[in-house]
């Protein structure tokens, strides 16, 4: 398996079929006398940010500090991975992970003050 | 082939094609050149359709719209590039339309472009908000249809047919040479909207196409932008007809109603400022979702065109504050014919961005299967690219030198 092809930008599917963000990171596990594996995918938070550069990377690292809970990505163990096709199906419920913090926030404080949300 | 799919086509074609953009550059052309830049026309239909088909085709095989496909081809830093130009030239193509809309709704009431180009804002975005952007699809597919007109009122002209056609033949300008170049390339960048190919893509995902849509697929994408591209040369020779013969430049959307006026009178007037406002209404919708669409594809959120704002506060916002912000150099008093000129150019020139990321993907053997691209459409992409580039790099420096040409 490729996993910057198959695995690295893919898009990230919880258990209950929403989208939660995509595969930003992948966390590899280094091991003597072994091939490393993989532990951990990461999505959201600093973790795709860290992928444009030192500068950039701190830029959005500030941006993100001002967002509650935003700067931390979301962990998803390799044995969480369900199914890879398209997309990557996981047996996490989004709504409980990092990930969402920034949306349920918004949805908190912005979205549901104006008219018909 | 199914009905849904042939109003997705003619959305594109209809409602897509002929906006405020092609309307301002084709009456410009033709003011200032007769015939003469048909071909830049032409080439940017064809540029389209080729732009169009290949985006439904990604989408049916590959099963990815074109923003999630990018970003999985070419990571994150390429997909941020993307999404940056794209953010821009929105912003620039909203202003444009809401510009445009507002203009129309002056020369119904009198009463200034800039008092109206907040409540446009307002209602395009309670469309999306409400969830109701199918009802906007299919109204403006059907309200679009008025544009029509400026096919009748060429005919009605009684053109002379021979010199219309030599004006699709490339020919070397005579006189303002500057003005020349950068009204093709405006015309390319007015035609070629990135948006059109975006949502196109989108919609198909969203209604789950396979393999068995792509001869349909073949078929809107010639169909739909063929007709958009027939109604911009219809613009065009108009404005050959009533302004170059009397030496007038197109400098402001009024201007252009004088196109339908001499063959349909008073109406030519009413059907004019109907056609800019839904078209550009229509655009505007169209725009402020394929940024909300890029947006959350790229990052991999939740998306869908009868979302509610609630389920989907991230993709909400960023049409919100997208359409909010695309007001504001309109109700500053910024006069919506120079914007739409500025924005026309930059589209033509980040076109590179999205077109060779989608040549790539076409080619790709895994993504594609036995439906990649054939060699033909790789020449004819290549060469299109190529031409655009030229064309680019040509006009920006002669327009910069030539002061406005």
């Amino acid at each position: 398996m490729l996993l910057s092809r198959e695995v690295l930008d893919r898009q990230l599917i919880d258990r209950r079929g929403h989208k939660m963000g995509r595969v930003d990171g992948i966390v590899l596990e280094l091991r003597p006398g072994a091939p490393p594996r993989v532990a951990f995918l990461e999505c959201g938070g600093r973790s795709p940010w860290r992928r444009l550069g030192r500068r950039l990377y701190g830029w959005a690292d500030a941006v993100q500090k001002l967002l509650p809970g935003r700067d931390v990505p979301t962990r998803i163990p390799w044995p969480a991975v369900l199914s890879m096709g398209v997309d990557i199906e996981v047996s996490l419920d989004a709504t409980r992970t990092p990930e969402m913090a920034l949306e349920l926030w918004l949805r908190e404080h912005v979205i549901q003050h104006l008219p018909w949300a | 082939m199914k009905i849904s799919q042939l109003s997705l086509g003619v959305v594109t074609g209809i409602g897509g094609f002929l906006e405020a953009g092609s309307i301002a550059t084709s009456a410009q052309a033709g003011a200032v050149f007769r015939y003469q830049l048909i071909w830049a026309v032409v080439l940017a239909t064809a540029g389209l359709v080729l732009l169009t088909e290949m985006s439904g085709r990604l989408a049916a095989v590959s099963k990815r719209a074109l923003t999630g496909a990018i970003r999985e081809r070419f990571g994150f830093p390429y997909f941020m590039i993307v999404l940056v130009v794209g953010l821009v030239l929105s912003f620039l193509v909203l202003a444009t339309e809401i510009g445009a809309v507002a203009t129309a709704l002056q020369m119904a009431s009198g009463i200034s472009y800039r008092w109206w180009a907040l409540p446009i804002a307002l209602v395009g975005w309670l469309l999306l908000w409400r969830g109701t952007f199918s009802v906007v699809e299919n109204s403006s597919a059907m309200l679009g249809l008025i544009s029509m007109a400026f096919a009748v009122g060429a005919v009605m002209m009684h053109p002379h047919w021979g010199e219309v056609a030599s004006g699709m033949i490339p020919t070397l300008p005579t006189h303002d040479r500057a003005n020349y170049w950068f009204t093709a390339v405006s015309i390319v960048g007015a035609s070629i909207s990135p948006y059109l190919y975006f949502v196109y893509s989108s919609g198909a995902i969203e209604e789950k196409w396979d393999e068995s849509y792509l001869s349909g697929n073949r078929i809107t994408a010639v169909f739909g932008n063929g007709m958009g591209g027939l109604l911009s040369i219809a613009v065009l020779v108009l404005a050959g007809l009533v302004f170059e013969p009397r030496g007038i430049k197109v400098e402001h959307y009024q201007q252009i109603a004088a196109t339908l006026t001499p063959s349909m009178g008073h109406w030519g007037f009413i059907i004019f400022v109907a056609t800019l406002a839904i078209t550009a209404f229509g655009a505007t919708v169209e725009v402020m979702l394929a940024a909300a669409y890029m947006t959350a594809q790229g990052f991999g959120w939740e998306w869908a065109e009868d979302a509610r704002p609630r389920e989907h506060a991230r993709y909400s916002l960023v049409y919100t504050v997208l359409v909010l912000l695309a007001a504001v150099p309109l109700v500053i008093g910024i006069d919506p014919f120079k914007v739409t000129n500025f924005s026309m150019a930059i589209s033509a020139a980040s076109l590179p961005v999205s077109v060779l990321p989608l040549l790539v993907l076409m080619n790709d053997h895994e993504l594609m299967g036995d439906h990649r691209n054939g060699w033909l459409s790789n020449a004819v992409l290549v060469l299109f690219g190529v031409l655009s580039v030229v064309l680019l790099l040509v006009a920006i420096p002669l327009q910069i030198m030539g002061g406005g040409g």
